[in-house]
C-alpha cells in the first residue's frame, strides 16, 4: 500500500509505538497505514492474547484496542494490561452507546472510540494521548495556583492561555474571554444571555447566534471532533458548559 | 372425665354467677327502694324499731293535732271525698301552710302492706250524714276553698267539676242558701261542724292505741279516755310512752318520760320535724289559743275492733298506730332480708369471680347455644319477657294501689299531653317501682344479648329475615343491573307510600276515635314504632346500597382512567401479583366466564361484574402490551447485532474509501467512483445508526435525562447551531420564536435531535427560494413548535411521513436515512410530548407539543 498519505508532524515522535489490536485484519492494517502515515512505529495483534504477548516482550506507548475479539476480549485485555502498566489506552468499538463508552472508561481505558470511526479524529485522539503521555507524564500534579486543568485542557489564568495535550491554543480575545469564563466554572451551564453579557459587556439581543458562532470555532480548535465535542458542550434549551472531564483512576 | 369435670365445673361456676348476680341484683334493688325517705339524713335510723321515730309517725300525730284543733274550734278542715270512697281525716287546718315535706309520706313499698291511713277509711252510711247535710258540709267545704284561693265562682265550679258531676248535685239548695242570713249560716256551719267532730270523735274513739283530750275554754269536748286531764301535768298513763300536750298555743311533747326539743331554734323549716303549731313563724290565732289538747301513744299497740250486735256488723276501728307499728318492724325485717340476701348474692359473685375461667367458658357455651337461634326469635323472646314484665308489674301494681291511680296518671298525661319533666317524673318513678324480679330478668335478658353479641360474630345474620335477603340479594344479583336498581327504586317508593298511608291513617284513627285508653294508645304507639324502624331499616339499606354503587362507580371510573392512562398496574385493594392475576385472566379468558375471585374489590356488589370485566380487559391489554414490547425489545436486539455486524465491515470500508480519495494519481472517472463510494458509505453509517435510534425509542428502551428547559432558547440554540447548514442552502428560515421562556420538561439532546431532523428536511425537501417558518406559541398549557415548509415535489396525499424509511421522493438518492421525522416521533414522544404533521397542498407542517410547567 503506497505511503503518499505519510506526512511528518511537528512533535511526533518517530520512536512513538502503537499497538492496534482488532480481530478484522482489514482494520487493522487500515489503522495501522493511517497511523504511519502519522509517522508512528504500529504493531498489530489481532486477539487479546496476542496483544499482552507483545506488551510482555515490546516497549509499547499506546494501545488501540477492540472490544469485541477472540479468545481474550477487549476490555478484559484492558484489566490486565493496566495491572502492569499505565501507557494510553483508546478502546474501539463497534459499540457505541453511553453505557458501553462508560464500561470501557471504568476499566481503565483512557479514551473510546466507536466505529466506523472518522480517521482524522482518531489520529487525533492517539496523538492528543501520546501529548499528555509523553510531555506531561502521568504526573497529576493538581490544580496549581492558577492553573485549571480539565481532561487534555489546560488553562493559566495569569497569562490567560488555554494549552491543549500541552500545547498553547492560539484563541482571540472573545474567545478567550469565553474560555476564561467556562474554564473557571467547570460544568456550570451558562445561557447565551450570561455569556454576552459577561463577555462582551452588553446588554443580550439574538445573542444566541453571536455565542453559538464563537463556540463553534472554540470547538474547531479545541476538541478532537468539532462535530461531537466533548468539552464545549451545549445543554440544550439552557445554555452552553465546559464539560468537567472525568480523571482516570 | 377429665371434660366431663370440666364440664360439670363449667356448669356450677355459671350458677354460682347466675344466683349470685340475681340475688345481688334483687337484694340490692329492693334494699334501694324500699329505704325509707329520710335514709340520707338518718342513715342510723334504718333499722329503727320504735315506730313512733318515724316521720309517717310525727305526721300522723299533726295531722290528729290538727284535726283536734279543728274539732276544738269548730272549724271546717278537709273533706268527704263520696266519689273515690275515700275519707280524708281532718288535714290543713292552718291556712297558708302546706302539708310535710313529701318525701316523709311517698314511700313506695311493693310489699302488700297495708297503710295505715286507709284504716280510717269509713263507709259514707257509717259516717251518719243524711244527703243533704253532706251536701252542705260539700258546699260549705267549697265556699271555705274558694275564698281560699281567692277564686271567682265559675273558676272554681271548673276547678271542683270532677268531683261533683258524678254527685247528684241539688242545684235547688243553692236558692235556700241564698235566703239566708250570715247569722243563720254562721249556726248551720257550726251546728254541722260539731256534728262532723263528733262522727269523728265517734270513728275514732275506741282504738286505745291513741288516747286524746280536747278541751276548749276549760271545758273537756272530746276524749276517749280518763287517763288524760288537761292539768294532769307531763306523765304519760302507763303503757303509753308518748305524750303531746298543746296548750296556750305551744306544743310540749314527752317520749319516755323524757321532754323532746320540739321548736329547735324556734323556726319552722321544711325539714323541720314536727309540723306543729308554736314556732315563731308559725303561731295560731287567740281562739286556738284557748284550746288544750293531749294526745298519747301506746308503746306497743293492739288492734281494737268494734262490734255491734244490735247492727249485725263490727268494724275494726282506725288502729293505725298498730299498723305502723306493724309496718315498721315489717320493713326492718324486709330490708334485713334485703340486706343478708345482698350479702350472699355478692359473696356469690366473689365466688363467680374467683373461677372466672371456668365461667367464660360456660359463657361461651351459652354463646355457642343462643347462636343457633334465629335472631328474629331472639328479638321475639325478648319482647315477649318484656311484655310479661310489663304486664305483671301492672298487676302487681294494680293490686297494690288501685288501678285509678295508674289510670288517671296515665290518662291525664297522654290526654293532656306529656312534658319533659313530666315524662322524667314517670320514668323515674317507673324505674323505682319497678320489682327487683323485674329488674334480674332484665338483666339477665340483657345479659345474653351483650354475651351473644359478643361471642357471636353478626348475630343478625343467622335469621329468617338474613336467609331471605341473602337468597333473595343472590337472585337479585343474578338480574340485570338496571332491573336491580328499578326494583330497589320501586321498593323504596313503595315503603314509602305505605308509611305515609300508615301514618294517615293513624293520624285519621287518632282524630276520629281519640286515644281513650292506654292500651290504644301504647298498642299504636308501638305499631308505628314497628313500622317506623321497618321503614328506616330499609331506607337504610337502599341508601347503602346506593352509596356502594356510588363509591364502586368512583373505583371503577378511576380504574379505566388508568387503564386509559396507560397505568395496567395492580392498584390497591387488589390483592396478589402480576403472574396470579394474568394467570386468572388467561383461566377466566379460557373458561369464557367471568365468575367472581377474591381479587375483585367489589365482589358481592351490583357492579362486580362490570369490575370483572374491566379487570379482564385490563389484563389482555397487559399481555398485548408485553407481547409487543417483548417483540420491539427483540427487534431491538436484533437491529442491535445487525448493525454492530454491518458496522465492522463499514469502518473498512470507509478507512479505504478514506485513502483512496488520499490517493492523488487516479483517473478522473475512478476519483468519481471514489466520491460516490464515499458519500453512499456515509450515508450507510448514518443510516445503521439511526436504524439503531429509532428502533431503541420504539421499543422505550432509549435512557432518558429529562430536565426543565426553556423550549424557545431550544430552537434558537438548534438554529444557531445549524446556521452554516442555513446559510448555505437556499431557503431561508423565518422564526417567531418568544424571548420569555417557555418551560418544558424533556431531554434536550433528544429534542435537539428532533429539530435538527426537522431543520434538516426542512432544507432538503423545500422548494428553492422558499421560506420555512419557525414558531412556537403557548396555547393554554401547551407549548406548541411548529415548522412549516413549502415542498418541492409534490406531497402525495394520505401518505404516512413519519413511517420509517419514508420520503418524499420514491427514488431514494438523496442522503437522508430515511428516518429523519420517524426518530423525530419517536423521540418528542418518548419526552412525553406530541408529534404531529400534516400536509396541505404543496405546504408540510409539523408541530411538537410539550406542556408548560408552572415555574
Amino acid at each position: 500500500m503506497a505511503r503518499q498519505g505519510m506526512r511528518l508532524r511537528k512533535g511526533s515522535n518517530m520512536s512513538d509505538c502503537v499497538l492496534v489490536v482488532d480481530d478484522d485484519r482489514e482494520i487493522v492494517k487500515a489503522i495501522s497505514i493511517l497511523l504511519e502515515g502519522e509517522g508512528y512505529e504500529v504493531l498489530k495483534a489481532y486477539d487479546g492474547l496476542q496483544a499482552l504477548d507483545i506488551l510482555a516482550t515490546r516497549q509499547v506507548r499506546l494501545v488501540l484496542i477492540d472490544v469485541m475479539m477472540p479468545k481474550l476480549d477487549g476490555l478484559s485485555a484492558v484489566m490486565r494490561i493496566r495491572e502492569k502498566q499505565n501507557i494510553p489506552i483508546i478502546v474501539l468499538s463497534a459499540k457505541s452507546e453511553d453505557t458501553d463508552k462508560v464500561l470501557g472508561l471504568s476499566m481503565g481505558a483512557d479514551d473510546y472510540v466507536s466505529k466506523p470511526y472518522n480517521p482524522q479524529e482518531l489520529a487525533a485522539r492517539v496523538k492528543s494521548q501520546l501529548r499528555r503521555y509523553t510531555l506531561l507524564g502521568d504526573i497529576h500534579t493538581g490544580n496549581c495556583a492558577g492553573e485549571i486543568k480539565n481532561g487534555r485542557l489546560l488553562y493559566r489564568t495569569e497569562e490567560k492561555t488555554l494549552y491543549a495535550d500541552g500545547e498553547p491554543i492560539k484563541l482571540t480575545a472573545t474567545e478567550t474571554n469565553i474560555i476564561d469564563l467556562l474554564m473557571r466554572n467547570l460544568g456550570r451551564v451558562f445561557p447565551a444571555e450570561e455569556i454576552y453579557r459577561r463577555v462582551w459587556n452588553e446588554d443580550a439581543f439574538a445573542s444566541e447566534n453571536t455565542v453559538m458562532v464563537h463556540i463553534r470555532r472554540i470547538r474547531e480548535k479545541v476538541e478532537l471532533n468539532p462535530k461531537e465535542p466533548e468539552y464545549i458542550k451545549v445543554v440544550w434549551g439552557i445554555g452552553y458548559k465546559m464539560e468537567k472531564q472525568e480523571k482516570r483512576n | 372425665m377429665d371434660t366431663k369435670w370440666k364440664n360439670r365445673k363449667k356448669g356450677i361456676s355459671f350458677i354460682i354467677f347466675f344466683a349470685g348476680a340475681s340475688l345481688t341484683l334483687a337484694g340490692g334493688i329492693d334494699l334501694a327502694q324500699n329505704l325509707p325517705g329520710d335514709f340520707w339524713r338518718h342513715p342510723d335510723k334504718v333499722l329503727q324499731e320504735d315506730y313512733q321515730q318515724s316521720g309517717r309517725f310525727r305526721d300522723y300525730i299533726s295531722g290528729r293535732l290538727e284535726a283536734f284543733l279543728a274539732m276544738a274550734t269548730d272549724s271546717y278542715n278537709g273533706y268527704y271525698d263520696n266519689y273515690y270512697d275515700y275519707y280524708d281525716y281532718y288535714g290543713y287546718a292552718y291556712p297558708g301552710i302546706s302539708g310535710v315535706a313529701e318525701d316523709e309520706v311517698t314511700i313506695i313499698t311493693q310489699q302488700p302492706v297495708q297503710d295505715p291511713l286507709d284504716e280510717i277509711q269509713i263507709p259514707s252510711e257509717e259516717l251518719g250524714l243524711s244527703d243533704e247535710e253532706l251536701e252542705m258540709y260539700y258546699h260549705e267545704l267549697d265556699e271555705y276553698y274558694r275564698k281560699e284561693y281567692e277564686l271567682n265562682p265559675d273558676q272554681w265550679y271548673d276547678y271542683w267539676y270532677d268531683y261533683r258531676y258524678d254527685y247528684r248535685y241539688d242545684y235547688s239548695r243553692q236558692d235556700r242558701e241564698d235566703s239566708l242570713t250570715d247569722q243563720q249560716r254562721e249556726e248551720n256551719r257550726k251546728e254541722l261542724c260539731k256534728k262532723i267532730a263528733q262522727q269523728y270523735h265517734n270513728s275514732i274513739k275506741r282504738d286505745q292505741n291513741l288516747l286524746y283530750l280536747v278541751a276548749y275554754d276549760g271545758q273537756v269536748l272530746y276524749a276517749n279516755s280518763e287517763l288524760l286531764d288537761t292539768d294532769g301535768g307531763l306523765t304519760a298513763p302507763e303503757g303509753y310512752n308518748f305524750l303531746l300536750q298543746y296548750a296556750d298555743g305551744k306544743v310540749r311533747i314527752i317520749k319516755d318520760g323524757n321532754e323532746l326539743d320540739v321548736y329547735g331554734d324556734g323556726y319552722y323549716r321544711d325539714n323541720s320535724e314536727w309540723y306543729v303549731p308554736g314556732y315563731r313563724n308559725f303561731t295560731v290565732d287567740e281562739e286556738m289559743k284557748k284550746a288544750v289538747i293531749c294526745i298519747a301513744a301506746a308503746q306497743e299497740p293492739v288492734l281494737y275492733t268494734w262490734s255491734s250486735n244490735a247492727r249485725g256488723s263490727y268494724q275494726q276501728m282506725d288502729n293505725s298506730l298498730y299498723w305502723m307499728r306493724y309496718n315498721t318492724l315489717a320493713n326492718r325485717k324486709w330490708l334485713i332480708s334485703c340486706m343478708v340476701i345482698l350479702a350472699i348474692g355478692l359473696a356469690l359473685l366473689l365466688m363467680a369471680f374467683l373461677c372466672r375461667k371456668s365461667k367464660r367458658e360456660a359463657d361461651a357455651a351459652i354463646a355457642r347455644f343462643t347462636g343457633k337461634i334465629w335472631f328474629e326469635g331472639k328479638i321475639l323472646l325478648g319482647l315477649l319477657f318484656l311484655y310479661s314484665i310489663f304486664l305483671l308489674w301492672i298487676t302487681g301494681f294494680s293490686q297494690n294501689y288501685g288501678d285509678f291511680w295508674y289510670e288517671w296518671e296515665y290518662m291525664t298525661a297522654v290526654d293532656y299531653g306529656y312534658d319533659a319533666a313530666y315524662l322524667g317524673r314517670s320514668v323515674t318513678w317507673m324505674l323505682r317501682s319497678l320489682p327487683g324480679w323485674a329488674y334480674v330478668i332484665l338483666f339477665w335478658l340483657a345479659y345474653l344479648a351483650v354475651n351473644d353479641l359478643r361471642r357471636n360474630q353478626k348475630v343478625w345474620k343467622h335469621g329468617l329475615t338474613a336467609k331471605l335477603l341473602r337468597t333473595f340479594g343472590a337472585r337479585d344479583l343474578r338480574q340485570p343491573l338496571s332491573v336491580r336498581t328499578a326494583r330497589r327504586n320501586v321498593a323504596a317508593f313503595a315503603a314509602c307510600a305505605v308509611f305515609g298511608l300508615l301514618m294517615l291513617a293513624g293520624g285519621v284513627i287518632g282524630y276520629t276515635q281519640g286515644c281513650h285508653n292506654a292500651e290504644t294508645v301504647w298498642g299504636m304507639g308501638c305499631l308505628f314504632f314497628l313500622i317506623l324502624v321497618g321503614f328506616l331499616v330499609l331506607q337504610y339499606r337502599i341508601g347503602a346500597k346506593n352509596m356502594e354503587i356510588a363509591r364502586d362507580l368512583e373505583t371503577l371510573s378511576n380504574r379505566i382512567r388508568d387503564i386509559r392512562n396507560g397505568n395496567y398496574e395492580e392498584s390497591g385493594g387488589f390483592a396478589g401479583n402480576d403472574d396470579f392475576a394474568e394467570d386468572n385472566a388467561e383461566k377466566r379468558l379460557a373458561i369464557g366466564n367471568s365468575k367472581s375471585n377474591e381479587n375483585n374489590p367489589l365482589a358481592g356488589h351490583d357492579l362486580e361484574d362490570t369490575m370483572a370485566q374491566l379487570e379482564d380487559i385490563r389484563h389482555g391489554m397487559i399481555s398485548a402490551v408485553d407481547e409487543q414490547m417483548k417483540s420491539e425489545r427483540m427487534k431491538v436486539e436484533l437491529i442491535a447485532n445487525v448493525s454492530h455486524d454491518i458496522k465492522t465491515p463499514l469502518t473498512s470500508i470507509i478507512s479505504y474509501v478514506q485513502f483512496l480519495k488520499e490517493e492523488k494519481e487516479l483517473p478522473e472517472h475512478v476519483r468519481d467512483y471514489v466520491k460516490i463510494l464515499d458519500e453512499k458509505s456515509q450515508r450507510l453509517k448514518n443510516m445503521v445508526q439511526d436504524v439503531f435510534a429509532v428502533s431503541k425509542a420504539a421499543s422505550g428502551e432509549l435512557p432518558m435525562h429529562m430536565e426543565k428547559l426553556d423550549f424557545g432558547k431550544l430552537l434558537r440554540q438548534t438554529l444557531a447551531d445549524m446556521e452554516e447548514q442555513i446559510e448555505g442552502s437556499r431557503v431561508t428560515f423565518r422564526t417567531e420564536i418568544p424571548e420569555s421562556p417557555v418551560m418544558i420538561l424533556a431531554d434536550g439532546q433528544r429534542m435537539y435531535r428532533v429539530f435538527q431532523n426537522l431543520f434538516q428536511n426542512a432544507i432538503q425537501y423545500s422548494l428553492d427560494g422558499s421560506r420555512v417558518f419557525v414558531t412556537l406559541q403557548t396555547d393554554g398549557s401547551l407549548a406548541v413548535a411548529s415548522v412549516k415548509n413549502t415542498s418541492h415535489l409534490e406531497l402525495e396525499k394520505g401518505k404516512d411521513f413519519t413511517e420509517r424509511f419514508t420520503r418524499g421522493d420514491q427514488s431514494r438518492t438523496d442522503g437522508g436515512s430515511g428516518l429523519g421525522l420517524s426518530i423525530a416521533q419517536s423521540f418528542t414522544e418518548a419526552c412525553g410530548g406530541s408529534f404531529s404533521w400534516e400536509t396541505n397542498a404543496d405546504l408540510f407542517v409539523v408541530t411538537v407539543s410539550f406542556q408548560i410547567l408552572d415555574n
